[in-house]
């Protein structure tokens, strides 16, 4: 059986709209620099680099190779991992199985973006074009086409989300500002962010147009530069380096098809694009890899992806936190808020800060750092057990790592 | 699967615009003054140009900024008539020459033009020195190439 | 390290512009593979892909190739590199405990783009791409003259290279048609169409259509899948500097260190004794002989004194090499199906006698500015 791997730093640079003082590789070498300076660790403890980000957005091609030095990577094992928006997520798990496989034993695990350097929408909206351009060719009109793509990739699937979303829970546009407000409260209280709003108010959000029903101009995540950089290493290095070590005790990256045309246009068998079989199936998978039986009890802290907010009320109930439908209902309560039973998001989440390739690690990296007691935004409850998760792709990519304070208790089942 | 084969062709208009950080910065600075400006690591002592961040063997940051000349040594070369271009191939109307430059004094060397001499001139080891263009901007593109001065 | 076994592969015949969209080619390579072990989709676990998105000209190039490539509702991740890094990530999946059957593909479709073009875009984009002066031709060239220039290296030892890797390619059913040219001589390859000086096309590897595929599973479960699986017994990765400038282009130093680490891991002390044969990813013909070197085959500078014909003492990409097939993120996975060919017996018409211990590599970047090596061991002893 494998090794366990354990999670000793995270580190984060400061995110902004235009992160003018730095080129790439300089962007991300601050996180690494951050998460090293933050425990007993150089980059000569580091035995493999494994990086990712989503390349659209710099019009640079495997990046990294460029960045070797700037990384820390020169003369030395590396990966680059990339899933669009779950890069992060993926690179986290990446690291993850580099450890647990035995073949190296510090991992230093980076993702970073700067969007500024070229356009968010046309990389985002590059992801369906090339499935959907194929209908050009069958007589499709192009306006027709842009309009039920619905103004861009992500803002089009989620707005389909969202829909189905209420449908099903019946929860209203006021319940999804209020998930918008409360992560750009959290956010103002957490150094690194982008979007810093203490006081935003729920009219003010439901004051803003819409961009596509039922998303508001204020709903909307940012598009900011940043990077993230965590370190791996195995349960007994881990002493070397923190008093703190959070076990990473379950991972799963589970996909499904995507829920637009799919490949060729060929159509999918997904209908409702709230349904979200594969984190269903990832949570499935990671709890019984981490020996979790009742989430809903045994989950203390939750980080989930969620750059709009009917995606955050979603996901809470796709990975089993709440009952299906209720997740608005447990917002109206307080039980997400910073002192509530279940704190979700207190980093401020992906609606207050993405950077895209480092987004899903965040999520992660602030679930590793809320255990250990050192978040930006520190929850006042005890934490012993936390989600990071990520979401990306066309609607079907998914990350999920379940964290701890201690070890995975043992179990009959995997090979 | 029988038929016709349904193709589309498109194109989707990406343009970027790089940060280049605070120590490109310098140099393209020293670039608008027609002088070249490197850093020095000061752990391991390698001069960089252009200067970096981050010095790759030390993992340091390198702070001491150093002048150089504007001459060096071509370590390497090539030449080819395929013009480099990220939109499809074609072949320009002159031989292209290449050749990573050394600065006397730097430990790392940029690829750039070879101006002012035939393919068949060109030796690893021969000196060169610098042509700016006539009106630098503090652009990469400041450099017109480097020459081949005096005997080889 | 636990032993992981190759338990199935499927490589599709790479064209120059093949009749196939993407998903269609993913899938038959997937779907071969998976027939060719035995196997159902459901018994899978995991699945890792390697795509480009610049070379498939989409964002998240793996999210539509889901389906095709058998990840619908398992766990499953991309690389974007050569595939050969694919498989170290499949391998570590497995190592893990926490997977039992892992699929490896990689694909892409150079017919669509212009590949050698698409490498500027691997230019650091602050200095080097402005100047718009590396792509892999202009790369290749300051490395074969470095080689040439520091050895004494002729070039018409290097084309011998692209004459037998041309040749070998002629004799493996598999590979790219336009490679497969048996009558070629030094000559045919110094005075093709020159792509940068000293590089001419025929010793240079020209992309292809194609996609391929494998399947690893940990050691009890490969023994019961199919009798002497061929066993990963050593890998080793290392990436050196971006920057040509501050490298020695006429040695690779991340090879070496790549190498050192798979033999350690795997017990080798003197790779020429212990070694039957090896495939590696050549961008170029000179490449060959720097990797060659850096395995520790022989003195550097000497690599054009290998007997690496198919019948000679160290045989080098009996089955073309890259330059035989080039299939940008499916190369690395075709060298370590084709070394496992050889372990296996079943390279018919280009068969190494004896072949028990393999090398298969992978590379990316200028220059193979980072290489993977992996020590494949099996077949009747």
């Amino acid at each position: 059986m494998g090794v366990q791997p354990v999670i000793v730093s995270a580190g984060f640079s400061e995110h902004a709209s235009k992160r003018s003082d730095v080129n790439m590789a300089e962007l991300m070498n601050e996180a690494i620099e951050d998460a090293l300076n933050k425990c007993n660790c150089t980059i000569d403890d580091i035995d493999c680099i494994i990086n990712g980000n989503m390349p659209a957005f710099e019009g640079a091609n495997i990046p990294e190779l460029w960045m070797t030095d700037h990384i820390g990577a020169k003369n030395k094992p590396f990966l680059r991992v990339t899933t669009g928006g779950t890069t992060g997520g993926s690179v986290a798990i990446a690291a993850y199985y580099a450890v647990a496989s035995g073949l190296y034993d510090t991992v230093l695990a980076t993702s970073f973006e700067q969007q500024s350097c070229g356009s968010t929408t046309v990389g985002l909206s590059s992801v369906a074009l090339g499935e959907v351009s194929i209908y050009l060719e069958l007589g499709y009109d192009f306006e027709k086409l842009r309009r039920n793509m619905g103004a861009g990739a992500a803002i089009g699937i989620a707005a389909y989300q969202a829909v189905n979303y209420m449908r099903r829970s019946h929860c209203t546009e006021e319940d999804l500002a209020r998930v918008v407000v409360q992560n750009r409260h959290n956010a103002a209280k957490n150094w690194w962010t982008h979007l810093k709003m203490p006081n935003y108010t729920i009219e003010q959000v439901l004051d803003t147009p819409y961009i596509s029903y039922p998303l508001r101009f204020g709903m909307v995540t940012p598009a900011s530069d940043g990077s993230c950089a965590m370190i791996y290493t195995t349960e007994e290095n881990a002493k070397k380096f923190t008093d703190t070590p959070v076990y990473v005790n379950g991972v799963a990256s589970v996909s499904n098809e995507t829920a637009i045309v799919t490949s060729e246009a060929g159509g999918c068998g997904q209908i409702d694009p709230c349904e979200q079989l594969g984190a269903r199936i990832s949570a499935r998978l990671a709890y019984e890899q981490a020996g979790i039986s009742f989430p809903e009890k045994e989950i203390d802290y939750v980080e989930v992806y969620s750059p709009f907010p009917n995606q955050e009320l979603m996901w809470l109930e796709r990975l089993g936190l709440f009952e299906e439908n209720t997740a608005h209902l447990q917002y109206r309560e307080g039980v997400t808020a910073l002192d509530g039973d279940l704190p979700v998001n207190c980093s401020g989440g992906v609606n207050s800060t993405n950077a895209i390739g480092a987004s899903a690690m965040e999520r992660v990296a602030e679930a590793a750092l809320q255990i250990m007691g050192k978040a930006g935004n520190q929850s006042p409850k005890e934490i012993h057990t936390a989600i990071g998760h990520g979401w990306g792709g066309a609607i079907n990519l998914i990350t999920l790592s379940i964290l701890a304070d201690q070890p995975r208790r043992k179990y009959k089942g995997g090979i | 699967m029988k038929g016709e084969i349904l193709t589309t062709k498109g194109a989707v208009r990406a343009e970027f615009d790089f940060w280049v950080g605070l120590y490109l910065d310098k140099f393209l600075d020293g670039l608008e003054q027609k002088k070249f400006i490197g850093n020095k690591c000061s752990k391991c002592g390698k001069v960089y140009v252009p200067p970096r961040k981050i010095c790759g063997d030390c993992f340091e940051h390198i702070e001491e900024y150093v002048d150089l000349p504007d001459t060096g040594v071509l370590t390497n070369f090539t030449y080819t008539i395929w013009a480099i271009s990220e939109r499809r191939p074609r072949q320009s109307k002159n031989i292209k020459m290449i050749g990573l430059v050394k600065l006397d004094g730097a430990d790392s060397a940029m690829l750039l033009p070879i101006l002012d001499t035939e393919p068949e001139n060109l030796k690893i080891g021969m000196k060169v020195q610098v042509v700016w263009s006539e009106r630098p901007q503090g652009q990469p593109t400041d450099i017109k190439g480097f020459k081949p001065i005096g005997g080889a | 390290m636990e032993k992981v076994g190759i338990v199935g592969y499927y490589q599709i015949k790479p064209e120059t512009d093949i009749q196939m969209s993407r998903p269609e080619m993913i899938f038959y390579a997937t779907r071969g593979a998976l027939d060719h072990a035995g196997l159902k989709r459901d018994d899978l676990t995991t699945v890792i892909s390697a795509t480009n998105d610049y070379y498939d000209g989409k964002t998240i190039s793996n999210c539509f190739t889901v389906d095709a490539g058998g990840a619908y509702l398992k766990d499953e991740s991309k690389v974007e590199m050569d595939g050969a890094h694919a498989v170290n990530y499949g391998l570590m999946r497995c190592l893990s405990g926490h997977h039992k059957l892992a699929l490896v593909w990689g694909a892409s479709q150079p017919s669509t783009f212009y590949y050698s073009c698409i490498r500027v875009l691997e230019n650091d984009p602050t200095f080097d791409r402005p100047i718009n002066l590396l792509n892999d031709y202009t790369a290749a060239a300051l490395g074969m003259r470095a080689y040439m220039n520091k050895f004494g290296v002729s070039v018409e030892d290097i084309a011998k290279v692209g004459v037998k890797n041309h040749k070998n390619a002629a004799k493996n059913p598999l590979a790219w048609n336009e490679a497969q040219l048996p009558e070629i001589t030094v000559e045919d390859v110094l005075n093709s169409e020159m792509l940068s000086d000293p590089v001419t096309k025929l010793m240079h590897a020209m992309p292809c259509d194609g996609a391929t595929a494998l399947i690893l599973a940990p050691e009890e479960l490969a023994k019961k899948i199919i009798d002497d699986p061929v066993w990963i017994t050593g890998v080793g990765l290392c990436q050196e500097t971006y920057y040509l400038g501050d490298r020695d282009l006429s040695i690779s130093v991340s090879m070496e260190k790549a190498a050192q680490k798979a033999y350690k891991m795997a017990r080798i002390n003197d790779p020429r004794k212990d070694i039957d044969v090896v495939e590696l990813f050549e961008h170029s013909a000179y490449e060959e002989l720097i990797l060659a070197e850096a395995l520790g085959l022989c003195e550097k500078g000497k690599g054009s004194s290998l007997s690496s014909e198919i019948n000679g003492e160290i045989p080098i990409n009996p089955s073309g090499g890259n330059i035989g097939a080039f299939t940008p993120c499916a190369t690395g996975i075709t060298r370590i199906i084709e070394a496992v060919k050889q372990i296996q017996g079943e390279a018919k018409g280009y068969q190494v006698k004896d072949a028990n211990r393999a090398i298969a590599h992978g590379q990316i970047g200028f220059c193979a500015q980072n290489n993977i090596v992996y020590i494949l061991e099996g077949g009747k002893k």
